[in-house]
């Protein structure tokens, strides 16, 4: 079961996250309409894994762009203009937009596994969360901890709170 | 890994090819050209040159894969014209052949620069990137009343609309002459054996066909002549036709 | 930034969905009015072409790229725009950029995919152009990756991909707004469309990250897609083209064109989605100033084109300069001068430039310029290139007027799709730019 509360001011928002965090709750999403620096700082969120994806693909990209170019050129060899087979300045420019293909679409693939999306079951959420209000959501189980919570919860100054089965 | 070494070297070496297997050049003596065109009808009549009409043709569409060109000298009445046959002039640092998409257009090991109809999508650059504006393209697909379609050569193609076409030196007299001197005994192509069909018609002979690669071919010998230039050679394109300037009398 | 008071975050959700949400009958009309226009002028004349062949168009064996060539360039000349806006302003932290990158966006999706039309109607035998793509097949043929062409394929095609990712990801927190916002079918639509996004931190930290390395992929992808454009014609030994200062011309004439489509498709928006309260003076006011920048750039390499053509002295290029500036075309080379060059300097009065009408008079006059430059190029240069005696001339045809004017229709009714499909203000972007809500503001 989920406790769901609902901040309309930022600083109670963040006041309420780091006070259940060091409280030693680590379970909790913190949804906002727009994104807040200090929400990720809350939760420890400094350099994102994506950027190894972009890297592994911008890498891939180039070698596979290079390759392609000098692989096909060498099936058949039908020179062209007297220039070379494996011409570097145009295959450079094939590996260079090959590089960015592949960069943008392994990082298309990053940001799914990393954030979890798409979420394929129904998590705690209140629409206005995409509006205008802050919501904290706590997974927790059992009664002790949820009192813990709504008190830490109450005590920020929560417009609202409630429960929400989570599957 | 010295074979690997060697390969790569070939491969980055511009042109790729050490030497042609034959290398077809013409030479055409501008002070015996008539500017009669018999060259013009030739070739139509050898490589299945779509009858374009003459509407189209006002409109520039015209399918002449060897033309003579006219230019004038001086005003009325010293009027000098001298015209020039200007065919594709199969260079070997062709720059048509560079941006064809999907190498429709090649340097083959015999120097010459082959179209192929059938990979042909149309997309006109190497029209663009031509500088002697030797190539055509077909706008229509053109057809022949009867009974002129009767007359079409069997050995070329008849093309759609949609595909370049230009000069070949007339690829299908030089693979049956390069096939019989296979059947003969592997031996290799004599001079006078290959003779295209704008040559073949020339009443001045004007025109010489033949193999640079024979010291002993006529085309060899004629090739160095003082009056020999080449077209538009400062574009470094190295035409394969050398062009015998007229002697002015 | 806000010129009538700023709104609240309430008020953001409720004016971009509304549009989204609520359609009116003149929403239809015009919807059908630019799909017949796009029918009737584009593709009906395009299926005649298709039957008879490219000589239904006006080319000839002089000038054997016509105008399908040139509103190709016109058309990705148009798509830089919402690669600056978005990405480049994003990488820099302007805040101006907020409300109207979502519709630049959008604009350089749609003229890219006008520009890939064209392609099909340019090319001979469309039915084979999937040959100009690596794909494996039976006979181990390949493309020729040595040619500017396939240069072009590779990047335009890297440019859609990119840009379609871009624009979808920027748009995932708006398409929650919206399932939230609807019922029924749209509802479950948008919430497959938005990836059931809740706005937790982490999945806006893994989005910013994500956003930022499109961002840094995409700016120099557009920097590179027009300038392969532009080796589609510097590549060519042709006198007037073969100039190597054609990739920062076309780069920067790109960026040039789409930003006066930009100012365009932003008094549209405003006029026609009511959204007077989001794109205001400061837009303008930004735009008015890399307009121009943007124009004087320009002018500055059209004089180095003369300069550098005139100091160098070959007959060629001397004859087609001459021809250029004094022959039968003549007239329109000097329209594009005063349009890009003379009439973009109004803008540096504010009178000019805090104008909506006047702005929109000006990039329109600037985007028929652009449009004359392309068909200069084409027109001048292309039929008369060495050996006199084979100049030729080049005239449009009914087929080719026609495709032009259906272009633009096809280019409308996508955005006409996109502003009922997509918030055309992103919404929580726009948040960004609020009060925040802390109890002291």
């Amino acid at each position: 079961m989920a406790i769901v509360a609902t901040f309309a001011y930022e600083e109670d928002f963040i006041a309420a996250a780091k006070d259940l965090k060091s409280s030693g709750f680590d379970d909790i999403s913190l949804l906002s309409p727009l994104p807040l620096e200090e929400a990720q700082e809350v939760l420890g969120l400094e350099k994102s894994p994506v950027r190894h994806f972009s890297l592994a693909g911008a890498i891939i990209g180039a070698a596979f762009g290079f390759a392609m170019c000098v692989a096909t050129a060498l099936v058949f060899i039908l020179p062209t203009g007297g220039r070379a087979i494996i011409a570097l300045p145009s295959y450079l420019v094939i590996t260079y937009e090959m590089t960015i293909l592949l960069g943008v679409l392994f990082t298309l693939f990053g940001f799914h596994i990393v954030s979890g999306l798409p979420a394929w079951h129904d998590k705690p959420y209140l629409e206005s969360a995409n509006i205008d209000r802050f919501v904290v959501v706590v997974d927790s189980t059992d009664g002790e901890r949820t009192a813990r919570a709504e008190a830490i919860i109450r005590g920020a100054g929560a417009e609202e709170i409630t429960h929400m089965e989570v599957e | 890994m010295s074979t690997i070494v060697e390969k790569l070297k070939a491969y980055s070496k511009p042109g790729y090819y050490d030497e042609f297997d034959y290398h077809w050049t013409m030479t055409i003596d501008l002070d015996r050209c008539t500017g009669c065109e018999a060259c013009v009808v030739a070739c139509q009549a050898e490589n299945n040159l779509p009858i374009v009409g003459e509407k189209r043709y006002a409109r520039n569409r015209e399918i002449e894969w060897i033309r003579i060109e006219r230019y004038w000298e001086g005003d009325y009445p010293d009027v000098k014209m001298g015209f020039i046959p200007i065919l594709c002039q199969h260079c070997d640092d062709a720059p048509c052949e560079t941006v064809c998409p999907v190498f429709a257009t090649y340097h083959n090991r015999d120097g010459l620069n082959t179209q192929v109809y059938n990979r042909c999508i149309g997309t006109r650059s190497c029209a663009i990137y031509c500088p002697y504006e030797v190539r055509y393209f077909n706008w229509f697909t053109y057809t022949w009343d009867e009974p002129l379609e009767q007359q079409l050569n069997p050995d070329v193609t008849v093309r759609e609309k949609g595909v370049m076409e230009k000069c070949t030196f007339c690829i299908q007299r030089i693979r049956i002459a390069k096939d019989n001197a296979k059947d003969d005994d592997k031996r290799r192509v004599r001079d006078g054996e290959i003779v295209p069909a704008c040559v073949q018609s020339c009443p001045t002979e004007a025109m010489v066909f033949g193999d640079s690669n024979d010291p002993e071919a006529e085309v060899s010998k004629k090739m160095k002549n003082e009056r020999g230039y080449k077209v538009l050679e400062e574009l470094n394109t190295t035409p394969s036709i050398v062009y015998l300037k007229k002697a002015h009398a | 930034m806000f010129d009538h008071g700023q709104p609240s975050y309430a008020d953001v959700n409720k004016d971009v969905l509304s549009t989204m949400l609520e359609t009116g009958p003149r929403y239809w009309m015009l919807l059908g009015t630019t799909i017949s226009i796009a029918v009737i002028c584009f593709f009906m004349p395009w299926l005649y072409q298709l039957f008879v062949g490219i000589g239904a168009a006006g080319m000839n064996r002089n000038a054997v790229w016509g105008t399908y060539i040139s509103n190709f360039i016109f058309w990705i000349g148009l798509s830089h725009s919402g690669t600056l806006l978005s990405a480049v302003l994003h990488i820099t932290n302007s805040h101006w950029r907020k409300s109207i990158y979502r519709s630049a966006e959008a604009m350089t999706l749609f003229s890219l995919m006008t520009a890939a039309l064209f392609i099909m109607v340019h090319v001979g035998r469309v039915w084979f152009v999937h040959w100009t793509f690596p794909i494996p097949n039976p006979m181990g043929l390949w493309p020729n990756f040595r040619s500017p062409l396939m240069f072009d394929v590779m990047a335009i095609t890297t440019y859609l991909t990119a840009s379609s990712i871009f624009i979808y990801m920027g748009s995932v927190p708006d398409f929650a707004a919206v399932r939230d916002a609807s019922t029924g079918l749209r509802r479950r639509l948008y919430t497959i469309f938005s990836f059931g996004w809740r706005g937790t931190a982490r999945e806006w930290h893994t989005l910013g990250w994500a956003y930022t390395f499109f961002a840094v992929f995409v700016i120099p992808l557009a920097v590179s897609v027009h300038s392969i454009v532009s080796w589609d014609f510097a590549l060519s030994i042709v006198p007037g083209l073969h100039h190597t200062i054609f990739a920062p011309y076309f780069v920067c004439g790109a960026i040039y064109s789409g930003t006066a489509g930009i100012v365009t498709v932003m008094y549209c928006l405003r006029k026609f989605l009511g959204f007077e309260k989001y794109i205001g003076q400061v837009h303008l006011d930004n735009l008015g100033k890399l307009l121009i920048t943007l124009s004087l750039i320009w002018s500055y390499i059209n004089i180095l084109e003369l300069f550098s053509t005139w100091f160098g002295g070959t007959s060629f290029e001397i004859e087609a300069l001459k021809f250029r500036l004094t022959g039968f075309y003549a007239p329109l080379y000097w329209e594009m001068i005063t349009f890009c060059a003379f009439v973009p300097l109004l803008m540096l009065w504010k009178k000019f430039r805090l104008s909506w009408n006047k702005m929109l008079v000006i990039s329109i006059l600037i985007n028929i310029g652009m449009l004359t430059e392309r068909c200069i190029m084409v027109a001048t240069s292309l039929p008369r290139k060495f050996l006199p005696d084979a100049f030729g001339f080049y005239l449009p045809s009914w087929v080719e007027i026609s495709i032009t004017v259906g272009s633009f229709a096809i280019f409308a009714t996508l955005f006409l799709i996109f502003i009922k499909w997509v918030p055309a203000v992103s919404i929580y972007e726009v948040k960004e730019t609020l009060k925040p809500l802390r109890r002291d503001s």
